[in-house]
């Protein structure tokens, strides 16, 4: 086996072997816990790197394992799977971090850190998968794998959303199995080819292939949280700060729009599936998506709530910029993968500092929390003028080639919704800056901690910090090569050069 | 050396060492714990020498005695018969493991030679070549098998273990008057010889209803499974695992092997029939087990679920289909193995298996229920396991021959499948109290099962080589690649 | 004047020392804001701002290009934007002069920061050669100066600055279409360019639109001005002095670099544009002068100034001629208006401290502004929808369909199925079915059909 087709394998392998050990160490063996994740964590992050290096070079990665008659397991690192791939290795670290902070003597860590670690082998192994069948494995197994993660407090709220959490995904799982399965039989492959292998295909079997579309988006649309599938997002929010940043910015939500990326360009091919008509719907889903996780996140008290809805929003934007089919959303989309899952980690971190620092969860007890917790606010700050699209920072990068690119696709609606998302989104986040800042603080906090030099521990504090200057610098530095969005132009280049 | 293996006539070895390791145990029941795993292992290499030979040399058929067919009794062995051979033996290892650390000594002593038996009765009856062996073989097991129930003692075991030998007869005398019926009409049993002299009359119809009607009785295919939760949940969990993992496949092979080469342009309103009697099993069964408040029962309805799935290749009958049933009820024999081994560890810590309170004990074995999860994920059909790909050939198959319908029932039934095992799961993360008396759970109990759940998922990708060897003498025909 | 003449004439200063110089203009007040460095200096704000000094006495027209940045920008300074960088050193320099920023610890250090991040902001947008850096800058500066207005202000600075804010945004989304519109049309947003580009573009409607509802909403002009009396009567008055100079000022300058001046013809936004100034000069005469508070006073007054510049800028759309004639007044006009804000400003304040004028600012009975009272309709009627408009495919549902599923007689149709075929019924059935099998077969046997 040479290093080819090894390194996608030990990418995979290198969070899930630390994962499965960690599961066998006992609690109290916190050095050994930490000393294995972060080994993991800086090997995969050395791995991504030389990876990403090769595929700008132009290297093929590639590994295959026969998994059925005729289909089989296959790891390949193209430009797409690269973006996600590093992506989530990159926030996997800062969330690992995080986590550890998070969770200080807190029960049953062993099993936590241990599915955490499997959480990102199964989305780094999604990232990487060269079909569908491999990216249906993953997938399912991301489902699995988070679900310890959800219900890991162990209340009976966290039950309950574990519970819906697998109503909804296991529904969306069998849904595109049985789509994948019924694209099998009419195609006899399901390698993810640039510009999709369906194109070929006998006219009689385009009816057959709208509705495995159909098929298709509702089993992913459920990750991503398109409505009306949203329901598990804002009730899986009892789970620990850390696992609502990693199902926010990284693993679940990701998963599902990345899949939708993955059909629309590497199964369907951009110009069929538009010539199938099946795009302009999709877009439309997406645009009320957009409004109404926004309108619904402008009522929530909860500050992870009305995170959680924000969310819903955001990614959309993602499946908007490639349902609206030209190069230029397509970019958008893709840089705001990244982008949306950089803000929105930040966001989540401060969240939880707030919450474990001060024993603050709703908006109306943030009165001036600014003054308490600067460092914290500020990192949200950013993060939140990231989400509304103010710039140099990075969501603005993104809304403008989402914005570009409706008026270069002739779809200029698609400004509309841009604009009351914006709208909306300065509406449910700035009200949050102002009441933590501007308001005076009361004379106690809910349930205030101390931890010496810093306003908070510096595990927890480091993270938000980091993430949030990310949030500047990828969008300052946009134009920089490896930039997420020069990376997204080089995907795009891919899809639609003549 | 290696013709040397090869030329062992492991057909004979796998029935006799079983037999001769049950009277062993019988004799000396002081060391019968030891004996009976030498055997078990003993028996485990014997599989994989058969194995090599088959790879090696193709399909067998032995003639005990030198005898031929029509006069003496033929063993036989191909690709299917091994893949039954092989499930056997990994499952009945996993039992045999199990079952030294989960019997007491009294309790033990009757446990081996029994079990023994069992095993000795399921090889013979995959290896044997003529209808009226596998008569005999599948009533030994019957025998076996109801007196492995009745060991758990008490009356509830005693009524289900009664109810069970009475189907296990009536099953087997429906089998015996089919078997009467063709050997009238034909003048032989050997499967081969029938299947190149049947000629569709009404005397083949009825021996065919015959047959069938008793073996699906012994298989408990919906609505003929009443007897098979109760005898299921009552036995002693090594012994559930035994009879939901092996015993009910027994018949199903019979079953399966006259559908295939004695009577394989049977009309198809039968296996219509069947299909849509396997539908209403995953249906019915899924939804039993979701109304189940005790971990075994739901479990055996589980049972009764998963082998709905295995008809469903009845209408399909494309090799396609049938690699996918086979690899379905391979990997259902060792996850739902696993399973029943999981809710004895349970049962014993916790000293009950009611689910609502599921959560005193789950969080205390780990190992457990990571068994659980595992084989859970197994009977599901996620992937990556063996079930996933049993189903992703069978959907495969049903979109193919155009029969969607078959699709959804797949579907729907991993979903019921998903839903009752995350009844399960979603206990052992809640906060509970320890219960005050804890069981002792020997380590290797534990083990078994998590090591028989691992083999399940590990199915999911040792695919491609299983297939190569199931399709050893072309059983179901070649294409789909197996 | 619309056309910016950028190529380099760099006479004195070299390449690096004038790049070096430049970014450090909006750079230093930005990297000042941290409070870990301003508050170790004395005097942050005037120190913060000696670059912009030394470029004001740097005769030469200089800029840079700052490819990495964002989507490509560039500094610069040039003629125009000399006239405004004057202004803004100057009021800057004041306020910093006036402003008490008491240094340590504490929660002023806010006030330092905001500062010098409006600052910093105001800078770079005059210095901004093209569209999207001059947006950004634009955008830091506006919030900043929203937080600066806001920190450690009453009841009513913060009822102004939510105004503003609301106003901001809206702005801010008209600007980036006017952006996005542009850049569909052009490659390259720099002024230079871009101005010119639109004037061909198909888009120049809407383009012209956009910018001029966006600089309407950020300058105050009439109707959107409801902010500008409220932050007048009651922010201090060192902030109060930043009132015109920073956020009306910048976006003036902005509608003059946005709007391709002197190139398009364009009759009937230019129109609008002169009737909406003039009828703001009306308003402002007639209504606020009449009844407004005299600390009310200059924000009248700068709705008027606002109001004229619009008029003109009506006047130099309708006719580029115009424009090009007497467009290079305009800068001398926002000074000269400026400086008499300032002197307003500073003697109102000089006369309330002595008691000349009623001190403070009445709030006047039922005062709630459209803008709010719409806002609140929004939210109150949200909340009173139930919050959620769309139902969602439910898990929820399907929890309550296994509740009915528990109770109903699903149940006892399910438990009587299980029941009726775990009876003897089905196996004695099944018995009965064997025998007579077996009897009719024995009678076929017997009639030899066998």
């Amino acid at each position: 086996m040479s290093w080819d087709t090894a390194l996608p394998l030990l990418i995979v392998v290198s969070s899930l072997i630390p994962g499965l050990i960690i599961f066998f160490l006992a609690e109290k063996q916190v050095a050994a816990r930490i000393t294995l994740n972060m080994l993991g964590v800086l090997v995969k992050l050395a791995l991504a790197g030389v990876m990403l290096w090769g595929v700008f070079h132009g290297h093929h990665y590639e590994v295959r394992l026969p998994l059925l008659p005729g289909l089989d397991l296959v790891l390949r690192a193209d430009r797409l799977s690269m973006l996600f791939v590093t992506l989530s290795t990159g926030l996997w670290f800062v969330t690992t971090v995080y986590a550890i902070g998070y969770l200080e003597d807190s029960p049953h860590r062993s099993r936590f850190f241990g599915f955490f670690s499997l959480c990102v082998t199964a989305t780094v192994g999604l990232a990487l998968a060269g079909n569908l069948l491999t990216f249906l494995l993953f997938y399912e197994l991301l489902t699995l794998v988070t679900y310890p993660l959800i219900v890991h407090r162990g209340t009976e709220a966290a039950r309950l959303a574990g519970r819906n959490y697998l109503i909804y995904t296991v529904g969306g799982g069998a849904l595109l199995l049985l789509a994948t399965v019924w694209l099998y039989t009419l195609t006899g492959t399901l390698e993810f080819t640039a510009r999709g292998f369906l194109s070929g295909l006998d006219a009689v079997h385009h009816p057959a292939l709208v509705v495995i579309f159909v098929l298709l988006i509702a089993g992913l649309g459920v990750k991503a949280a398109l409505i009306p599938f949203h329901g598990w997002l804002p009730q899986a929010m009892v789970a620990p700060a850390p696992v609502s940043a990693l199902l926010h910015a990284v693993a679940v939500v990701k998963a599902g729009a990345f899949g939708i990326v993955r059909v629309i360009y590497d199964v369907y091919g951009v110009e069929f599936a538009a010539s199938l008509g099946v795009t302009l719907p999709l877009a439309i889903l997406a645009s009320v998506t957009i409004i109404y996780g926004s309108l619904r996140a402008l009522f929530q008290d909860d500050l992870k709530r009305r995170l959680a809805f924000s969310t819903i929003s955001q990614v959309s934007y993602i499946v908007l910029g490639v349902a609206v089919a030209g190069p230029m959303a397509t970019i958008g989309g893709l840089v705001h993968l990244v982008h949306q899952g950089v803000q929105k980690i930040t966001l989540f971190f401060c969240a939880g500092n707030l919450a474990e620092t001060l024993g603050i969860h709703k908006i109306s007890e943030m009165n001036g929390v600014g003054r308490r917790m600067p460092w914290t606010m500020a990192a949200f700050t950013v993060g939140a003028f990231g989400m509304i699209g103010a710039p140099p920072l990075a969501g603005f990068i993104s809304k403008w080639y989402l914005g570009l690119g409706a008026l270069d696709a002739d779809q200029s609606w698609v400004l509309i919704i841009l604009v009351g998302s914006s709208l909306l989104n300065a509406a449910y986040l700035l009200p949050i800056l102002y009441t933590a800042w501007f308001k005076a603080p009361p004379a106690s906090w809910p349930a205030e901690r101390f931890f010496g030099r810093y306003e908070t521990a510096w595990a927890l504090l480091a993270p938000p910090v980091v993430t949030a200057l990310l949030t500047l610098v990828l969008g300052l530095l946009a134009f920089a090569p490896f930039s997420p969005l020069e990376w997204a132009r080089l995907i795009t280049s891919r899809e639609f050069t003549p | 050396m290696i013709g040397d293996i090869v030329a062992i006539p492991w057909v004979v070895v796998l029935i006799v060492l079983p037999l001769m390791g049950g009277m062993a145990c019988f004799l000396f029941p002081t060391i019968s714990k030891s004996l009976g795993l030498m055997t078990a292992l003993a028996i485990f290499t014997a599989v994989g020498g058969l194995s090599w030979q088959l790879v090696e040399e193709g399909a067998q058929r032995y003639a005990i005695g030198g005898w031929g067919a029509s006069l003496g009794i033929d063993l036989y062995a191909d690709g299917l018969s091994l893949l039954m051979l092989v499930m056997a033996a990994l499952v009945g290892l996993g039992v045999s493991v199990y079952s030294s650390g989960y019997f007491s000594r009294d309790k033990a002593n009757h446990f081996w030679p029994l079990w023994l038996f069992l095993w000795g009765a399921l090889n013979a009856l995959f290896l044997s070549a003529d209808l009226f062996n596998l008569y005999v073989t599948l009533e030994l097991l019957g025998l076996a098998a109801v007196a492995l129930v009745a060991l758990a003692g008490g009356r509830g075991a005693l009524t289900s273990a009664m109810r069970y030998l009475l189907v296990s007869l009536l099953g087997s005398l429906f089998y015996l008057l089919g078997v009467v019926l063709l050997y009238h009409s034909f003048g032989s049993l050997d499967i081969a010889i029938l299947a190149q002299r049947v000629e569709p009359s009404p005397a083949v119809w009825a021996a065919v209803g015959l047959m069938s009607v008793g073996l699906l009785l012994k298989t408990a295919l919906f609505p003929m499974h009443f007897w098979l939760p109760a005898a299921h949940a009552s036995a002693p969990a090594p012994v559930s695992a035994l009879l939901s993992a092996l015993v009910v496949k027994a018949s199903f092979y019979i079953l399966l092997r006259l559908w295939l080469e004695v009577f394989p342009q049977t009309n198809t309103a039968f296996s219509q029939l069947l299909g849509l009697l396997g539908a209403a099993a995953v249906l019915w069964g899924g939804l039993m087990a979701l109304r189940q408040t005790r971990l075994k029962m739901l479990i055996a309805y589980s049972t009764v679920a998963q082998l709905g799935y295995l008809f469903l290749a009845f209408p399909l009958a494309t090799s396609c289909a049938w690699t996918g049933m086979l690899y379905l009820l391979f990997s259902h024999a060792l996850a739902k193995a696993a399973m029943f081994m999981a809710a004895g560890n349970i049962l014993r810590y916790g000293g009950h298996d009611r689910i609502a309170d599921l959560d005193q004990v789950a969080q205390r074995l780990p190992l457990t229920l990571a068994a659980f999860s595992l084989a859970g994920v197994s009977i599901m059909g996620l992937p990556p396991s063996g079930g996933f790909v049993a189903k992703w050939l069978l959907l495969e198959a049903s979109m193919n021959s155009g029969q969607w319908w078959w699709a959804i029932v797949l579907i729907l039934g991993g979903l019921l499948a998903a839903a009752y095992v995350f009844r399960v799961i979603g206990y052992a993360f809640t906060q509970a109290e320890l219960p005050h008396e804890a069981g002792v759970v020997p380590a290797r109990m534990e083990w078994t099962a998590l090591v028989l759940a691992f083999v399940a998922i590990l199915l999911g990708f040792i695919s491609p080589a299983a297939f190569e060897l199931m399709g050893i003498g072309a059983p179901f025909g070649v294409g789909c690649a197996g | 004047m619309g056309k910016i003449n950028y190529e380099p004439r760099i006479h004195a200063v070299n390449d690096i020392l004038s790049a070096f110089l430049l970014i450090s203009v909006p750079g230093l007040p930005l990297l000042l804001a941290f409070p870990a460095l301003h508050r170790r200096l004395p005097w942050p704000g005037l120190i913060a701002l000696l670059p912009a000094t030394i470029l004001l006495f740097i005769s030469a027209d200089i800029f840079i290009e700052l490819p990495w940045m964002l989507l490509g920008g560039g500094l610069g300074i040039d003629s125009v934007s000399r006239w405004w960088l004057a202004m803004a050193v100057v009021t800057w320099a004041a306020v910093a002069a006036f402003l008490h920023v008491p240094g340590g610890r504490g929660a002023c250090n806010r006030l330092a920061t905001l500062f010098l991040l409006t600052m910093a902001g105001q800078m770079g947008a005059i210095l901004a050669t093209d569209m999207v850096s001059f947006f950004t800058f634009m955008t830091l500066m506006g919030y900043a100066f929203i937080g600066l207005l806001v920190a450690d202000g009453d009841e009513r600075v913060r009822r102004a600055g939510r105004v503003y804010l609301v106003l901001l945004i809206f702005a801010d989304i008209a600007l980036l279409e006017a952006l996005l519109v542009a850049a569909a049309s052009t490659n390259d947003l720099g002024f230079a360019v871009a101005a010119g580009a639109m004037t061909l573009s198909p888009f120049s409607v809407l383009y012209l639109s956009m910018a001029i509802a966006g600089f309407a909403l950020k300058t105050g002009v009439w109707p959107l001005h409801v902010w500008l009396p409220l932050a007048y009567g009651s922010a201090r008055p060192p902030v109060a002095l930043l009132l015109w100079g920073v956020p009306v000022a910048t976006g003036l300058f902005g509608a003059v670099r946005w709007l391709p001046l002197g190139e398009i013809t364009a009759p009937i936004p230019g129109m609008l544009l002169q009737a909406v100034g003039a009828v703001g000069i009306l308003y402002a005469t007639l209504f606020g002068l009449m009844r407004a508070q005299w600390i009310q006073l200059p924000a009248y007054v700068a709705i008027i100034a606002t109001g004229m510049f619009a008029m003109g800028l009506g006047a130099g759309l309708r006719d580029p001629s115009v424009w090009n004639q007497y467009g290079d007044s305009a800068p001398v006009f926002v000074v000269l208006v400026g400086l008499g804000l300032a002197i307003m400003v500073v003697g109102l304040a000089w006369l309330e401290a002595s008691g000349r004028i009623p001190s403070g600012f009445r709030k006047t009975a039922g005062a709630a502004l459209w803008l709010e009272r719409w806002v609140a309709a929004v939210v109150r009627w949200g909340c009173w929808l139930g919050i959620s408009i769309l139902p969602g495919l439910r898990a929820l549902w399907l929890v309550k369909w296994g509740r009915l599923w528990k109770t109903s007689v699903w149940q006892r149709a399910f438990n009587a199925g299980e029941h009726f075929l775990q009876r003897w019924v089905f196996a004695i059935t099944l018995f009965l079915l064997l025998g007579m099998t077996f009897v009719v077969l024995l009678l076929l046997d017997a009639m030899s059909f066998l």
